[in-house]
């Protein structure tokens, strides 16, 4: 699951030359879909008559689904110039690979949910950084907590228990040591200095 | 298909260590997501109590979780399951479920597993395309091919001039990626378009993690409004909603199905060849479980039959020969003051009117007002939570007086002290109209629910307005109340100031493939074709055809059937071309399941035969709201899987 927020209407207005065809994707729309925006565009490209049609679907990251509902809309996609896509980046490329002949647009710019596709929309994050610092921290992130994904202490910049970078938000470390406190495991911080290790998995 | 689970257990090694300085320990370990549903047995938490026991440590118990990172589920599984001397929790799992257990636990929680680390994200199917969320799409300079997932340097304005034959310089097995987006704009004929590009430039500030966090708290906060799941399908309202209220002139021949409610169906009183009128009772209830019916026209009866319904459970129907005269039966008399009628006869002329909920599950009213228990409050279901049924509404910038009557004799019936009109917030000028209505008795109010379907499920309703959680296999009245769908009361009201049963409804007929949309006041027995025809029919060939709302409506095979009781639209929509696909544990039925369930087993457990299972995870629960199967990313249908299994469950007694 990933959040999508329409591109600047600027930018938008500048791709659609000609005519398109729509594909709006309410997939991942309890999560995230900006819905009122893409109806306030669509409302207005209808208005101009730059819209030849409009699927309004779910899930096109499913390219065998998403194959069965393109073709039956095979005719209004001929006729557009181009089709613009509101979907997460993996939907727009599922799309641009079965239109292979058609321009493709994306109305839409991706963020990550925080921890990527977990299930659940949470208020904890996880930076799939592949060596979990979890057992030192208490359970608490120091990649997403900390705004310098610092993984052995505190930068000491912080006031007040408050990140030097972002004010409005809690230092990371303290509330690492506070949580190590109340749990009786401060001399986790004891451990050898940490070092990430930036390679990726590739086999997945 | 790709198998995209998120963890994996830390080495040996290093869990040899993190051991050492622990004892008496406890695992929790998630069923992974993001992979086929093949097995419900997952190996790492066995693989971990092995390991632990090698090191001569005592593991007081373990458990394995779905969705760890579903917080609300994860602490209701949890409660009283980690065992008093238990010094710390090992979680087995991907970062989320670790930082979500330890938020639960007030114990040492240590990870046992690392999230595996890739690049990008994939959508919720599992296919070899990843988003790398940069939160600036350069798809569309690229032709459609993300140049930040698929080039392994992440370049933005070009090849770096290192691949060799089309390939990868950094992994010789990958294609160069700026090869593959050159190709598709030179296909496209875009490379000039490409070539006027500004040089891109990476904004990496873009993902901030707490601008996210604080958005996900809105979002959740919107998920969770009353209660836990729930989605938002579009509402599609709009296509009948400004449609104003009509009188649907009855057909020549009437077909009344005896068997409009829940339970046995009515016995037929009349002959063939009898002569009926308006509101005379033609079918007898033949049970406590069951409803009278009456004659929605005056003319002659030509046939006793059997109709098929696919909104019913078969049985007879009763055909009338209609002579347009609207001669009223005798037995069509006011039944006085509300003041002057006791519960008792309440109840017996709602019986006598044959009233059913007008919901859908038509449950009969008369027993719902008998419930022999305390009411507090009695809840008039307004929501009309479906998308794009819009007859609730219209009833009810119609017939407010009418509904808030219904509402009085139904309180009176029950003793309840309370009523309280529920309305979703997309009908404002119905909340407007109510409240000012409302403002006439003291014990009377509105409540507004942000709009959610389903809403307008009893229980949800309950939950929402009163706080309160029927029990697993429990009715609203064990925990204080009664819910009535708007029509319904209107329907009371119009059985006792008019003494008319039960005998038409508003029916919203709309959908995208409806030429024109609209609201009719329907008698029972009007067939849906004459309504669709009317409505100068449809604009594809290949509508699907619903009695009821897209979520919850009874799919018609044809057209040819007749309006009943429970009928609140009927709706003709595009029909979507899917396949279903393996279960890949995306979680998102769990998540939107309102009676906190988890429908991927209930497809699971039917395959494999586990009947136990089915029971085991509270399958009969189940309302059939069809939440899971709207949301379901691999096209399962869920609801029809559940049915067989509710039936295989029954038939295990």
């Amino acid at each position: 699951m990933l959040i999508t927020k329409l591109k600047s209407k600027e930018e938008l207005l500048s791709l659609v030359t000609g005519k398109v065809f729509i594909i709006n994707c309410h997939g991942c729309k309890e999560v995230s879909f900006p819905e009122q925006e893409a109806d306030e565009l669509e409302k207005d490209l209808l208005a101009a008559g730059k819209v030849t049609g409009i699927l309004t679907t779910d899930y096109i990251c499913n390219p065998e689904n998403l194959k069965l509902r393109l073709e039956r809309r095979r005719t209004m996609i001929d006729e557009a110039d181009a089709v613009l896509v509101l979907s997460c980046g993996v939907g727009v490329q599922t799309v641009a690979e079965q239109l292979g002949d058609k321009k493709i647009y994306a109305g839409c710019d991706t963020y990550r949910l925080p921890g990527y596709q977990g299930v659940t929309p949470l208020e904890v994050n996880c930076d799939q950084c592949g060596e979990c610092f979890l057992n030192i921290t208490g359970g608490i992130c120091p990649l997403t907590a900390c705004s310098k994904s610092l993984v052995n202490g505190q930068c000491g910049g912080s006031k007040d228990g408050r990140c030097e970078v972002d004010p409005d938000m809690e230092c990371g470390w303290e509330r690492i040591y506070r949580r190590l406190e109340a749990v009786g495991r401060l001399d986790a911080l004891k451990c050898p200095v940490q070092v990430r290790n930036y390679a990726t998995d590739k086999d997945v | 298909m790709e198998n995209y689970t998120k963890y994996r257990l830390k080495d040996a090694e290093e869990l040899s260590e993190v051991l050492a300085g622990t004892d008496n320990i406890f695992v929790v370990a998630c069923n992974k997501c993001f992979k086929e549903f093949q097995s419900v047995d997952e190996p790492d938490c066995d693989e971990f109590v092995r390991l632990a026991g090698e090191q001569g440590k005592t593991v007081t118990g373990s458990v394995k979780i779905d969705f760890l990172c579903n917080s609300i589920q994860t602490e209701r599984k949890l409660a009283g399951l980690i065992p008093e001397g238990t010094e710390s929790v090992f979680v087995i799992s991907c970062g989320l479920g670790i930082q979500t257990m330890a938020e639960l636990v007030n114990k040492p929680v240590f990870a046992a597993s690392n999230s595996l680390n890739y690049t990008g994200h994939h959508g919720m199917a599992l296919t070899k395309k990843a988003c790398d969320a940069c939160a600036q799409c350069y798809l569309n300079v690229t032709g459609g091919i993300c140049p930040v997932v698929d080039c392994s340097k992440s370049l933005l304005n070009g090849q770096c001039g290192g691949a060799k034959d089309g390939k990868c310089e950094v992994d010789p097995n990958k294609d160069c990626a700026w090869e593959k987006i050159y190709r598709k704009l030179e296909e496209t004929g875009r490379t000039a378009e490409f070539a006027a590009q500004p040089v891109q430039l990476r904004d990496y500030n873009k993902v901030n993690f707490k601008v996210i966090n604080e958005y996900v708290k809105a979002i959740r906060e919107k998920r969770l409004d009353g209660y836990y799941g729930g989605v938002h399908p579009s509402e599609r309202k709009e296509l009948s909603e400004h449609c104003n209220l009509v009188r649907f002139p009855e057909s020549d021949i009437m077909v009344i199905p005896m068997s409009q409610a829940s339970g046995k169906p009515a016995d037929p009183i009349v002959q063939v060849g009898d002569y009926v009128k308006v509101g005379q009772k033609i079918g007898a209830k033949s049970g406590f479980i069951s409803a009278n019916v009456h004659s929605s026209v005056s003319g002659e009866v030509i046939a006793i039959e059997e109709r098929r319904h696919p909104a019913t459970r078969g049985g007879l129907s009763v055909v009338i020969r209609n002579d347009h005269k609207d001669t009223l039966d005798e037995s069509i008399q006011p039944k006085g003051a509300l003041e002057d009628l006791t519960p008792e006869d309440i109840v017996k002329i709602v019986e006598e009117a044959g009233i059913s909920g007008m919901g859908g599950a038509g449950f009969p009213t008369s027993v719902k007002l008998a419930p022999g228990k305390p009411i507090d409050a009695v809840l008039v279901n307004a929501c009309e939570c479906e998308p794009m049924i819009t007859a609730d509404h219209k009833l009810l910038l119609g017939y407010p007086d009418e509904i808030l009557f219904g509402l009085r004799a139904a309180m009176k019936a029950v003793a309840a002290p309370k009523g309280v009109v529920v309305i979703e917030d997309n009908k404002p000028d119905a909340i407007e109209l109510f409240r000012a209505k409302c403002e006439a008795y003291d014990d009377i109010e509105v409540a507004v629910a942000r709009t959610k379907y389903p809403q307008g499920a009893e229980k949800m309703l309950i939950k929402r307005v009163m706080g309160r959680k029927v029990p697993s296999g429990g009715l609203p009245a064990d925990v204080g109340a009664l819910v009535c769908n708007a029509s319904t009361l209107k329907a009371i009201s119009d059985a006792i100031q008019l003494g008319m049963p039960l005998i038409e409804r508003i029916v919203a007929v709309t959908g995208e493939c409806v030429k024109n949309p609209g609201n009719f006041l329907v008698r029972f027995g009007v067939s849906a074709k004459d309504i669709l025809a009317a409505c100068g029919g449809l604009t594809c060939d290949d509508a699907v055809l619903k009695m009821g709302g897209p979520m919850m409506g009874i799919p018609l095979p044809d057209a040819d059937v007749a309006v009943i009781k429970g009928t609140n639209g009927i709706i003709a929509i595009e029909p979507d071309v899917t396949q279903e696909v393996e279960c890949i544990k995306c979680g998102r039925c769990a998540d939107v399941c309102p009676m906190e369930l988890e429908p991927l087993y209930f497809n699971r457990y039917l395959k494999d035969g586990n009947i136990q299972g089915l029971k085991d995870m509270n399958i009969m629960d189940c309302m059939e709201c069809r939440c899971c199967e709207y949301i379901c990313s691999s096209k399962i249908p869920l609801v029809a899987r559940i049915k067989e299994g509710k039936n295989a469950v029954r038939g295990m007694k």
